[in-house]
């Protein structure tokens, strides 16, 4: 019991201090999760409208450990499914362990219309274990993106996940979804060389600023870096690799008081 | 190259014009109306401003025949626009086709493209064709519109103890009478823009529609308005406006405040005009008309209505203007005052100049008595008053003067004087300056001042706006001004000053942006507890606004970004932020057309407040305050059923998220953290 309040305790000190914005939504392997304008890329729960970029059959799987502490790990899944009408994407979520745990399901429908813009909506079940009424309880939202291409190199991305800032009401307690608005940019200066910003709001957090740079190097490996503030300033640096039809993703970031978060991703894209 | 460029895109216009004219104007007229109200605590008059440009695309104004008083009725054109089109056709002779306006001094594509719906390029001048009734019957247009709106959360006002509860006579008492159902109904009739008549009726949530106390709709209001009617220029009968000169004297039409348009301060839409609009104050209702007597323009009307007053022993403090009788206490004070109103104007008009008389007398049933305050020392009070006013416009080669001075029967002056000067092509440049009197207080007076009565305030305006390459357009204006006497919650003289600059972008024909910042500084009073005298201290907001707009074939899509910094003096700067994506489509093969808007807002303090302009059903408008922390999202939806039958429908709703429970408060108040409202208007023309 002792160590359940103290995972408790210290999971809401950690979600107090840092400066993502919530442990439930996986972070994107968007380096400084910059995600919400990056057309290449798809991430589950991040901006549903990339979704509709996506041209082959892929599925990616995704561990993300919180300062060196298994408990406050986030682990998902997603599949999409491209289709000539609109794209489908089936996207899974759990933060915790066994005895604290959330969970995240999203069904997304995604269209790209001419490479000029896509548009995306996801509908969200989250679901959490309520000690007090020893059950479990869920709600149902939406989620809904944007991605925009102004000229072939700068595009510009919008998102809100929860936008009708739906919570869970039980006996007792409130529990809080978050509710995020997210607007971001990305700019290729060359094909090997691009620059992402983002700015998010939860609305109940502070404002998220985040800058990030992924240079190509090789055909097979890309270098990753940069930095988001919140309430701290985080540094991060990644590193992917591309071999086949695989993707890999490493990213991390240094919160300046909790430590090292690290995130780990494979992606594999089923060939035509 | 360049004007084989220009043509291209003037082409791509008029095509897009035949696909879907009147989405295009209504788009050109919402984005006016946005322009127009976003730097403006006061939302104007959505109706008229409708309204009248509407009319003006159904009977486009022929450019080869026009007049400085039409091409006025184009918000978006400065007066040296105006000039400048005026001055082309006398030179050059009658326009042969549409696209020599790009030739015109001064006016850049965006003017143009928004000057298409409204504007065509004829020979003929059937103005004075006689009127037939078997044309009129054949011709003429049928409108009837029917709007309903409801706030989906109960307001208190609405919640009626039981009987049986001790508490009940006292608690209800003060309840509304009426259901929670806002209705309107409104019947058009015209034949081209001879004859324009109609009939408006409407009833405020709250109001009482059948009941004990009350029976029908709460307002009622018709009008006609004939031009070019025989030796008429215009009559109109039953509700109407009358706008002469600077407003100085009468001006009864939405007032004239600095804007984004940082050129447009002169008072527009001279002359009497029918009043359609829902609103239940700022109108005559009588008769009136306009006679012409070669260059000279001879009006003259007759008002007789009553108005809303708190009435005690044959006098009243105020004049109520907020048309609301949803309680015992507000039918109470409804109607209860007889005011008549005559007047008359005469105005000379040449190529070069214009000058005219304006003189109006006003008389109530009650005396106005207004409870006295230093604030309103000044106030008129009594049961009549004569103001008389004199005007003038003087174009002399690139300058434009123009002013009124005017004087009430206590001997209160108001003066304002400027003047336009157009160097070269590119830059515009406008100065005023007003003087206010702080006894000079009139019923129906408009013109350009910081606040909404015109009185109390002299201050010098400078506005400029420079258009040096294809694709940029910069404005800016600097406002300075002084209340010589105290104002209401300012106790002592005080000054204020105020900045705008904004550049427009116009990357490609679909993606346009804007920057714009302002920053304002003036007074208010500072409560020091063992202090006798009155302190006031300045209050500063800075704010940044980016804007983008872009569109793919029947897409369109908007961001707004703002921020703004606020502080009393010596206190902490607040902040305020909002940001917003609108997505728009119109479909292709069916006619239907969806905006939807997700904006998230967070400002901290009242001070850091934001106004924002959301898409609304038609003949309707929507500039919500957003102050504290939460987001607020729409759904507008239009459909056309067919050439007669069209439909609309919103859904908005705001979500706090600073912990409130409760919203608004009295009879308004709302339990919780949401308010959602809901409109339907079905247009029907037949």
């Amino acid at each position: 019991m002792k160590k359940i309040k103290y995972l408790l305790s210290f999971i809401l000190f950690c979600q107090s201090l840092q400066s993502q914005i919530s442990t439930i939504i996986p972070s994107s392997n968007a380096i400084a999760l910059t995600s919400v304008a990056d057309s290449y890329n798809w991430t589950s729960f991040n901006n549903p409208a990339m979704l509709g970029y996506v041209v082959l059959l892929e599925f990616a799987l995704q561990f993300e450990n919180r300062y060196l502490l298994s408990e406050l790990s986030t682990k998902s899944i997603q599949f999409a499914f491209p289709s000539n009408l609109v794209n489908a994407g089936i996207s899974f979520s759990h933060f915790g362990y066994s005895l604290y745990n959330e969970m995240l399901i999203g069904l997304g429908l995604a269209r790209n219309f001419s490479d000029r813009f896509a548009m995306g909506v996801q509908f969200n079940y989250y679901t959490a274990f309520f000690s007090s009424s020893n059950s479990y309880r869920g709600a149902l939202f939406p989620q809904i993106g944007l991605s925009v291409h102004l000229s072939s190199d700068f595009s510009i991305g919008f998102n809100t996940f929860n936008p009708f800032q739906t919570n869970i009401k039980t006996e007792y307690v409130i529990k809080v979804i978050p509710s995020i608005f997210s607007l971001g940019t990305e700019y290729f200066f060359s094909k090997e060389l691009v620059w992402r910003t983002q700015f998010d709001k939860e609305v109940s957090s502070n404002y998220r600023f985040a800058m990030g740079i992924e240079y190509q190097m090789l055909q097979s490996i890309i270098v990753k870096t940069g930095a988001y503030g919140s309430s701290y300033l985080v540094p991060c640096l990644g590193v992917g690799f591309k071999t086949g039809a695989f993707i890999l993703d490493l990213n991390c970031e240094m919160h300046p008081l909790l430590g090292l978060n690290t995130l780990a991703a494979i992606k594999y894209r089923f060939r035509k | 190259m360049k004007r084989l460029f220009i043509y291209l895109l003037l082409l791509c216009s008029c095509s897009s014009r035949a696909q879907d004219a009147a989405s295009v104007t209504e788009q050109i007229i919402e984005d006016m109306y946005e322009q127009y109200t976003a730097e403006s605590d006061e939302a104007i008059d959505y109706d008229s401003f409708y309204e009248d440009l509407k009319e003006c695309s159904l009977n486009p104004i022929n450019l080869n025949k026009t007049t400085p008083e039409e091409l006025k009725r184009l918000p978006f054109l400065s007066d040296s626009q105006v000039e400048n089109i005026l001055a082309y056709v006398y030179r050059f002779g009658s326009m042969q086709t549409i696209y020599e306006l790009q030739l015109i001094e001064g006016l850049d594509l965006t003017d143009i493209r928004r000057m298409l719906p409204f504007v065509f390029v004829g020979e003929g001048d059937f103005t004075n064709k006689k009127i037939y009734l078997h044309d009129i019957l054949r011709y003429g247009k049928n409108e009837l519109y029917f709007r309903l709106d409801k706030g989906l959360e109960t307001k208190e006002g609405y919640q009626f103890l039981p009987e049986e509860d001790v508490k009940s006579e006292q608690s209800n008492a003060g309840n509304y009478l009426g259901n929670e159902l806002y209705n309107s109904l409104k019947y058009r009739f015209h034949y081209k823009d001879r004859i324009l008549a109609g009939i408006t009726v409407e009833k405020d949530a709250g109001e009482q529609f059948w009941g004990k106390v009350h029976k029908g709709y709460d307002f009622y209001s018709f009008h006609v308005q004939l031009k070019d009617a025989g030796k008429f220029k215009t009559i109109v009968l039953g509700d109407f406006r009358a706008n002469f000169g600077q407003g100085l004297v009468l001006h009864s039409e939405f007032g004239i405040k600095k804007s984004s348009y940082v050129l447009n301060v002169t008072s527009r839409n001279s002359g009497l005009k029918k009043y359609s609009s829902a609103g239940e104050s700022n109108f005559f209702r009588g008769g009136g008309a306009t006679i012409q007597l070669g260059k000279f323009d001879l009006s003259a009307f007759y008002s007789n209505k009553m108005i809303d007053g708190d009435t005690v022993n044959g006098t009243f403090a105020t004049i109520i203007k907020t048309g609301y009788h949803r309680t015992i206490d507000e039918l109470s004070k409804k109607q209860t005052v007889n005011q008549q109103i005559m007047g008359g104007n005469a105005t000379y008009t040449n190529m070069n100049m214009q000058i005219g008389v304006t003189c109006v007398h006003t008389l109530l049933s009650c005396n106005l008595l207004p409870e006295r305050s230093i604030y309103n020392y000044f106030y008129f009070s009594g049961n009549r008053q004569t103001t008389g006013g004199v005007f003038y416009r003087l174009r002399w080669k690139k300058l434009n003067l123009f002013g009124e001075t005017a004087i009430t029967g206590n001997g209160a002056m108001a003066t304002l004087n400027g003047f336009y000067f157009n160097p070269i092509s590119s830059v515009n440049l406008v100065v005023l300056h007003r003087y206010y009197s702080p006894d000079y207080d009139t019923f129906y007076a408009s013109s350009f001042s910081v606040s909404s009565r015109v009185n109390n305030e002299k201050g010098l305006y400078l506005g400029v706006e420079v258009r040096p390459f294809r694709k940029w357009k910069f404005a800016g204006y600097v406002d300075s001004y002084y209340f010589p006497w105290p104002k209401y919650g300012i106790d002592a003289p005080s000054v204020g000053k105020d900045y705008l600059f904004q550049s427009d972008f116009n990357a490609k024909r679909n993606i346009t942006m804007f920057w714009r910042f302002r920053f304002e500084e003036k007074q208010t009073n500072f409560t020091v507890s063992d202090s006798v005298l009155s302190n006031i201290v300045p209050i500063q907001k800075t704010s940044l606004r980016y804007g983008l707009s872009y569109s793919y074939g029947y897409f369109n899509f908007k961001n707004i970004l703002e921020g703004n910094l606020s502080r009393q003096s010596g206190a902490e700067w607040t902040y305020g932020f909002i940001v917003s994506q609108d997505v728009s489509y119109a479909f292709q093969d069916t006619p239907l057309k969806i905006d939807f808007r997700y904006q998230f807002f967070d400002a901290v303090s009242y001070d850091n407040r934001f106004y924002s302009y959301e898409k609304d059903v038609l003949n309707a408008y929507s500039i919500p305050m957003y102050y504290g922390l939460g987001s607020r999202y729409y759904l507008n939806v239009k459909f056309e059923f067919n050439t007669h039958l069209s439909f609309w429908f919103k859904i908005a709703q705001t979500v706090y998220a600073d912990n409130r429970e409760s919203l608004s408060s009295g009879n308004e108040t709302i339990s919780g953290n949401r308010k959602t409202d809901i409109r339907l208007l079905v247009k029907w023309k037949f």
